[in-house]
């Protein structure tokens, strides 16, 4: 899976690409932690995404409980498969999902 | 055409497709069946239907007026697209036809009584139950542990039902984890740790409120079990048991139900807790009730018995109680403990008599002695407890 960073200020967008599974959803939970510190708006592009596992969708927990408590989160670009593990899973009532 | 009747609910099936075509002998058919079939509610079973037109729409729209209670269940992708479009999905209930599910192959990773937990992928397990009876019981699991999932209680994360060749099964998320009974028992002296973090989750749930309507009752069980008690038990004493259980106040508040080191475990430094099917909201004291059960009186009679279940010696189970009881009261007092742990039991022990009783207790040697220990205790309990509440 490839991540792609965008700094602005205190706003960051992390771009996925490709699965975020047991293998991969280490290294995002590893970006997070590496760069979450000091952002107060979130946003995580899934356009990329093809394949969301149950490892994937708690790191995605993770970076949102994180920003629960220093600012805001949002999720955008799910296509329908994505979102619906969102719906099946009740991830869409935590997540804000635009 | 055909209709099957189910308690009071009549179910018709509706295949092929519906459209300008055919939309009016459908409806036609569909009205003698509803003329002919006295029923309570109805239900559309849309599994073997490929396609419905507007004309279609309509019929199922005029069978709604007479049917209030419509529900229209396993209805595939396209036919489910459909329905979102036009709005139909807002108007009735619409339950999307159940992924089916092969479990050959997998490896089972566990055993309960209602059934076996199969490894599906990495990160993925099927609970599939034994009986296709027990659809009901697996959709209120899953429900309810969606319900504490969305409010943030950690527990793995729920995926949906389904079928699994005749039966049903629910998909979670594969816990890589060890229960806090095992953590435990490989490191008694660790016990504070894992005393700290289990209270901590507890006092986390206590305080989560939730939706009314959203979860059953606890009250309204205890009420059940001390009602029954009343052909078992001295006048005098059932009356008091009554008259504590439904002095305690209703509460909003989340309960787990089962509270035991079983079901607490550790993935990756997070604490989380599984097995969800008796979630319910009310007051602490019931649930300090089951905690008491599980640690103390399910071996006092036979300690084999609590190590079978814990799989951790007597003593660290009663001791566990204990130091966990201590904190989550927030006192070192050991009197101020007693006084809870003593209406923990009266409700510990009223659920445990009732529930030996019911099992055919009277039968067995095991049984009666069980019967009369919870006797004596409540004898003792009642004559010195006066509220169940603190």
């Amino acid at each position: 899976m490839e991540i792609i960073k965008e700094r602005n200020g205190n706003d960051l967008v992390l771009k996925l690409q490709g699965r975020l599974d047991t293998t991969t959803a280490p290294e995002l939970e590893q970006e997070l932690k590496n760069s979450l510190p000091g952002v107060q708006a979130l946003t995580i592009d899934m356009e990329g995404l093809e394949y969301i596992s149950s490892a994937g969708l708690r790191v995605v927990l993770f970076a949102q409980k994180t920003m629960n408590r220093q600012g805001s989160m949002v999720v955008r670009g799910a296509g329908p498969m994505i979102m619906e593990v969102f719906d099946i899973t009740g991830f869409s009532d935590i997540l804000n999902i635009q | 055409m055909t209709g099957t009747m189910e308690n009071d609910t009549l179910s018709i099936a509706l295949s092929g497709r519906i459209d300008s075509g055919n939309a009016q002998e459908v409806e036609a058919e569909l009205m003698a069946m509803l003329d002919q079939q006295a029923h309570g509610s109805l239900v559309l079973d849309l599994k073997d239907l490929e396609y419905i037109s507007s004309a279609g729409l309509r019929v199922v729209l005029r069978v709604r007026k007479r049917e209030p209670q419509l529900k229209l269940v396993n209805v595939s992708a396209e036919v489910y697209e459909i329905l979102d479009m036009t709005g139909f999905i807002e108007m009735m209930p619409v339950e999307k036809a159940r992924r089916v599910l092969s479990v050959e192959g997998c490896e089972i990773i566990g055993r309960g009584a209602n059934g076996a937990v199969y490894r599906i992928d990495k990160d993925t397990v099927v609970k599939v139950y034994h009986s296709s009876d027990c659809l009901p019981d697996v959709q209120r699991e899953r429900e309810l542990a969606r319900k504490a999932f969305v409010l943030g209680i950690p527990t793995a994360i729920p995926y949906d039902v389904v079928r699994v060749g005749e039966s049903y099964g629910s998909v979670f998320e594969l816990l890589n984890s060890r229960s806090f009974s095992k953590l435990i028992a490989a490191d008694p002296e660790g016990m504070d740790t894992y005393v700290d973090l289990y209270v901590d989750l507890l006092q986390k749930m206590h305080s989560t409120h939730v939706k009314p309507g959203d979860m059953p009752e606890m009250k309204a069980v205890a009420l059940d079990w001390v009602h029954f008690l009343r052909d078992y038990l001295p006048a005098p004493q059932a009356e008091k048991l009554v008259a504590l259980v439904e002095e305690v106040p209703q509460r909003d508040t989340m309960l787990h139900g089962d509270y035991h080191t079983n079901n607490i475990v550790m993935q990756n430094n997070e604490v989380l807790i599984i097995d969800m099917d008796t979630l319910c909201v009310g007051h602490p004291i019931f649930e300090l009730a089951s905690m008491y059960l599980a640690f103390v009186a399910f071996g006092e009679r036979d300690q084999s018995v609590a190590v079978n279940f814990l799989k951790m010696p007597y003593e660290t189970a009663c001791l566990f109680w204990k130091k966990a009881l201590a904190k989550y009261l927030c006192t070192d007092d050991p009197e101020a403990v007693r006084a809870v742990e003593e209406k923990a039991m009266v409700i510990g022990y009223a659920r445990l008599m009732r529930r030996t009783i019911r099992r055919s207790g009277f039968e067995t040697e095991e049984g009666r002695a069980t019967i009369q220990l919870c006797k004596e205790r409540l004898e003792e309990l009642l004559d010195r407890v006066d509220s169940l509440t603190f």
